[in-house]
């Protein structure tokens, strides 16, 4: 068969029908991996945004502009919005759209699974967002501490919202979880071994399983928090025998490997970009993948550092400070394969470039404060100072932001088909770079002079005003910045596609497909010779017989874990509205607990299990024997 | 370099493969290991808040009587689906389903005796009196839901034309409910060892 005939073929059984019931039912892994990075990035707009208010409030001393009240609730928001509903799932958004092409497969392992946490993560975001629309929005900061988050404190629905919607949200991080763990376990092309795997899908599996293990604790935090809050048990309060730190407890047990969650797939999109702009192999291979692991592993032995002033043994403390310095081991490990990567390379400075090399240099900085913050005696000294706020925001916005507009630069192309402006790219890394350390560095002095974060306004005479308003102006500089990118992005999509197959000359197979990639993917299934694919002497889609076509139906080959040899051939289900209907009726299940009308919430569990039954039940007419 | 080419694999006609059926159990193992740490996190919470407390538990150690009778016919039910599955594979597909609804069966006692031992048990307890009911209350009824979701993923398998065992189906049904199902009674084991049993060995700190 002609490939014009096979290409006509394959597209008929995998293109979504282009209607407004395709486009809720669509299960595409690229249709929904743009959905993820949108709602992402409007997420990060709206986290932007409360931040800015907060900055106008804080510019100088004495400033009215927000009640104290309000600024708790909007640095709160800001908080949750960002670490829980941008940081990490824009990174499931990259490797939604980006790992099955990556790997070679069709789609994800389970494509309405994928659809079910695309849909679940926006309810969860619409649904928090409810608090502040009925103006009780949650007020204790993204961690929220008992007692204050009790009910004798935080009366309202407020915290009852921020409880259910993080449990919401957990339901849609873990599924996400088991699909990339399956895919990337399971669908990999045939001969892409463990050992020649791209580094990204290395480090989306670990935070997978870092997620499997972690997420639990936040759960069971948020079911105690509600149980505790509205129907009456005690296992916070004093009192009746419980105990204020057992939140604590919980919440670092998987506050700290989130962060992890949130940080290494970026280093992962590091790995990927920077060797291809140093046009050589990255340096460190095995290196970089063993720390990579290790740090999802010791990431769960870290958690008592955010505790070290509440008070307990040396030893407890000795042990968890000596854990956080042993993980900054392995990130050292990374950051030094890069630069050696670049050092040893022919380094092309485009804009995706010059963000990776930026997120190198403030994931260092904050790197650092990191190191510091873990020595218990500097701890006691800047805990809940702006030299933590500093510490945290170098690390989010030097390991997720900056990675992820790299990301941006050097993958966008691939999912638009169009090239974005390099020089409007690069006028929008330094002005963001700047911004940044302008609005940031001197947060780290703040701490040191004393200012404690969380507070809504300071007396003058202080010594804060200068920096306060320095910090504000690099912060409005940061958002111009972003805005710069934005309108890149905006104006690219005007143009004719121009961005060819591979137009940065990379190694990975995504770029061996069309920009932005057929339905299906590649017309034949990857045959994997290396680690760079598209850099050595081995064709990968070179299928004379057609043995890799598998036009039979949606079909895409299934390989062992370890060596990739190929033992089976999965089918991938159609487009379905299932996976919405049931984001919808998990949305009314929680929605309907926060005001305890508990047999309605019974009922929309019903109807969830229904939907379930309707979605699984086998359809055998259009399998394969 | 390792740019350059290692072990081409050898060519191999995709399409004569067979299918896939594997998917459905990785995932069913992703989900036991994340709700295993849901537990995990629930026996932490419940020793955390035993720590440093002059009393813990009841004056009496809890009554061993009817969780173990749960645990017998949890284990037995258990057994009852691994027979079924033994049947599956030999084809023989009426009595893997009745199999699978005798575990139902004795879900559904499970269940009852549950809710006659939550009775006798509240007289002494309830999640309202300290941390103690609270978390025990908390871990036993978490549980008694997954029984309600197993009980709920077996009556659907139940239903199922062929249950989803012939080789035209992409997952294994029977095989993931019946794992599931597997581990909600693995789960029972510790909450009846931790819960039930360890508080009878604990001398009397409890009631200190």
């Amino acid at each position: 068969m002609s490939t014009t005939a096979l290409e006509s073929k394959l597209a008929a059984l995998w293109e979504t029908p282009k209607s407004v019931y395709g486009w809720f039912a669509t299960v595409d892994h690229k249709e929904l991996g743009i959905r993820y990075l949108v709602t992402a990035f409007a997420f990060l707009v709206i986290g932007g945004l409360e931040a800015l208010i907060m900055r106008l409030q804080l510019a100088r001393s004495n400033m009215g502009l927000l009640t104290p009240e309000a600024y708790n609730q909007i640095f709160t928001m800001h908080g949750a919005t960002m670490i829980f509903w941008y940081a990490a799932p824009i990174l499931s958004g990259f490797a939604v759209y980006l790992v099955p092409l990556m790997i070679g497969a069709r789609d994800m392992a389970f494509p309405r699974l994928n659809a079910f946490t695309y849909w679940t993560y926006l309810f969860s975001g619409i649904f928090l967002y409810t608090a502040p629309a009925i103006g009780q929005a949650p007020h204790a900061g993204w961690f929220a501490y008992v007692p204050y988050t009790l009910t004798v404190y935080s009366p309202g629905l407020g915290m009852d919202i921020y409880a259910l919607a993080l449990i919401f949200l957990t339901i849609s991080t873990t599924g996400g979880a088991i699909n990339f763990i399956v895919t990337i376990l399971r669908l990999r092309a045939p001969g892409m071994a463990i050992s020649r795997m791209p580094l990204f899908l290395y480090s989306t599996l670990t935070i997978s399983f870092v997620i499997l293990f972690a997420l639990p604790a936040l759960t069971a935090a948020c079911i105690f928090l509600e149980l505790d809050r509205r129907w009456g048990t005690h296992f916070f309060g004093i009192a009746n025998g419980g105990s204020t730190f057992l939140w604590q407890q919980l919440f670092w047990f998987f506050g700290h490997p989130w962060v992890y969650v949130i940080f290494l797939p970026a280093t992962g999109m590091l790995s990927m970009i920077v060797p291809v702009f140093s046009r050589r192999p990255v340096v460190g291979y095995p290196f970089i993948a063993i720390s990579t692991v290790l740090t999802g592993v010791v990431g769960f032995g870290v958690w008592l550092h955010h505790m070290f002033t509440v008070g307990m043994s040396d030893i407890a403390m000795s042990f968890f400070s000596a854990g956080s310095m042993t993980i900054s081991i392995f990130t050292t490990i990374q950051v030094f394969a890069w630069v050696a990567t670049v050092w040893k390379g022919r380094p092309v400075a485009t804009a995706a470039m010059h963000y990776a090399l930026g997120a190198i240099v403030m994931l260092v900085i904050g790197g650092l404060s990191g190191v510091f913050t873990g020595v218990i005696p500097v701890d006691w000294q800047v805990h809940n100072t702006y030299y933590v706020v500093a510490h945290i925001h170098y690390v989010l916005i030097g390991s997720n932001l900056f990675p992820v507009f790299a990301g941006f630069y050097y993958w966008l192309p691939k999912m638009t088909g169009r090239m974005m402006s390099e020089r409007l790219g690069k006028w929008s890394f330094w002005i963001m770079f700047l911004g940044f350390n302008v609005g940031f560095f001197p947060m780290h002095i703040l701490g040191l002079l004393g200012m404690p974060r969380r507070i809504f306004t300071y007396k003058p005479g202080l010594g804060f005003d200068g920096w306060n308003t320095v910090v504000t102006i690099g912060s409005f500089v940061l958002g111009i910045g972003i805005l710069l990118s934005i309108i890149n992005l905006l104006r690219s999509l005007r143009k004719t596609p121009d961005a060819g197959r591979n137009p940065w000359n990379s190694d990975g197979l995504e770029w061996d497909t069309d920009s932005p990639p057929a339905s299906y993917g590649s017309v034949h299934i990857p045959l994997v010779a290396s680690r760079h694919p598209l850099w050595d002497d081995f064709d990968e889609s070179a299928d004379p017989e057609c043995d890799r076509v598998l036009d039979e139906g949606r079909l895409t080959p299934t390989t062992t874990w370890l060596d990739a040899e190929p033992v089976g051939i999965a089918t991938i289900p159609e487009e379905s509205l299932a996976p919405a209907l049931m984001g919808l009726t998990m949305l009314g299940f929680f929605a309907t607990l926060v005001v305890q009308m508990v047999w309605v919430a019974l009922g929309f569990v019903i109807a969830t299990f229904l939907i379930g039954c309707f979605w699984m039940w086998p359809r055998t007419e259009k399998e394969v024997v | 370099m390792s740019s350059a080419v290692q072990v081409p694999p050898p060519r191999t006609s995709l399409s004569t493969l067979p299918l896939d059926q594997e998917r459905g159990i990785y995932a069913m193992w992703t989900v036991i290991a994340t709700e295993l740490m849901l537990f995990v996190c629930m026996f932490g919470a419940y020793y955390y808040l035993g720590t440093n407390k002059d009393r813990w538990a009841l004056e009496t150690p809890p009554e061993l009587k009817y969780p173990l009778i749960l645990l017998a016919i949890l284990l037995s039910s258990s057994f009852v689906l691994v027979w079924g599955e033994r049947q599956l594979k030999t084809e023989r597909f009426g009595a893997a389903r009745a199999a699978l609804w005798g575990a139902v069966f004795l879900g559904l006692c499970f269940m009852g005796l549950q809710v006659i031992e939550y009775v006798s048990h509240w007289k002494k307890l309830t999640p309202y009196s300290d941390s103690y009911g609270s978390i025990f209350y908390t871990i036993t009824s978490l549980h008694a839901a997954h029984v309600v979701v197993g009980l709920l993923l077996l009556m659907y398998v139940g239903v199922l034309p062929r249950y989803g065992a012939t080789l035209r189906t992409p997952h294994k049904a029977y095989k993931a409910v019946a794992l599931y199902w597997h581990f909600v009674d693995f789960v029972w084991i510790f909450i009846v060892a931790l819960l039930y049993v360890a508080p009878h060995f604990q001398g009397a700190p409890h009631v200190r």
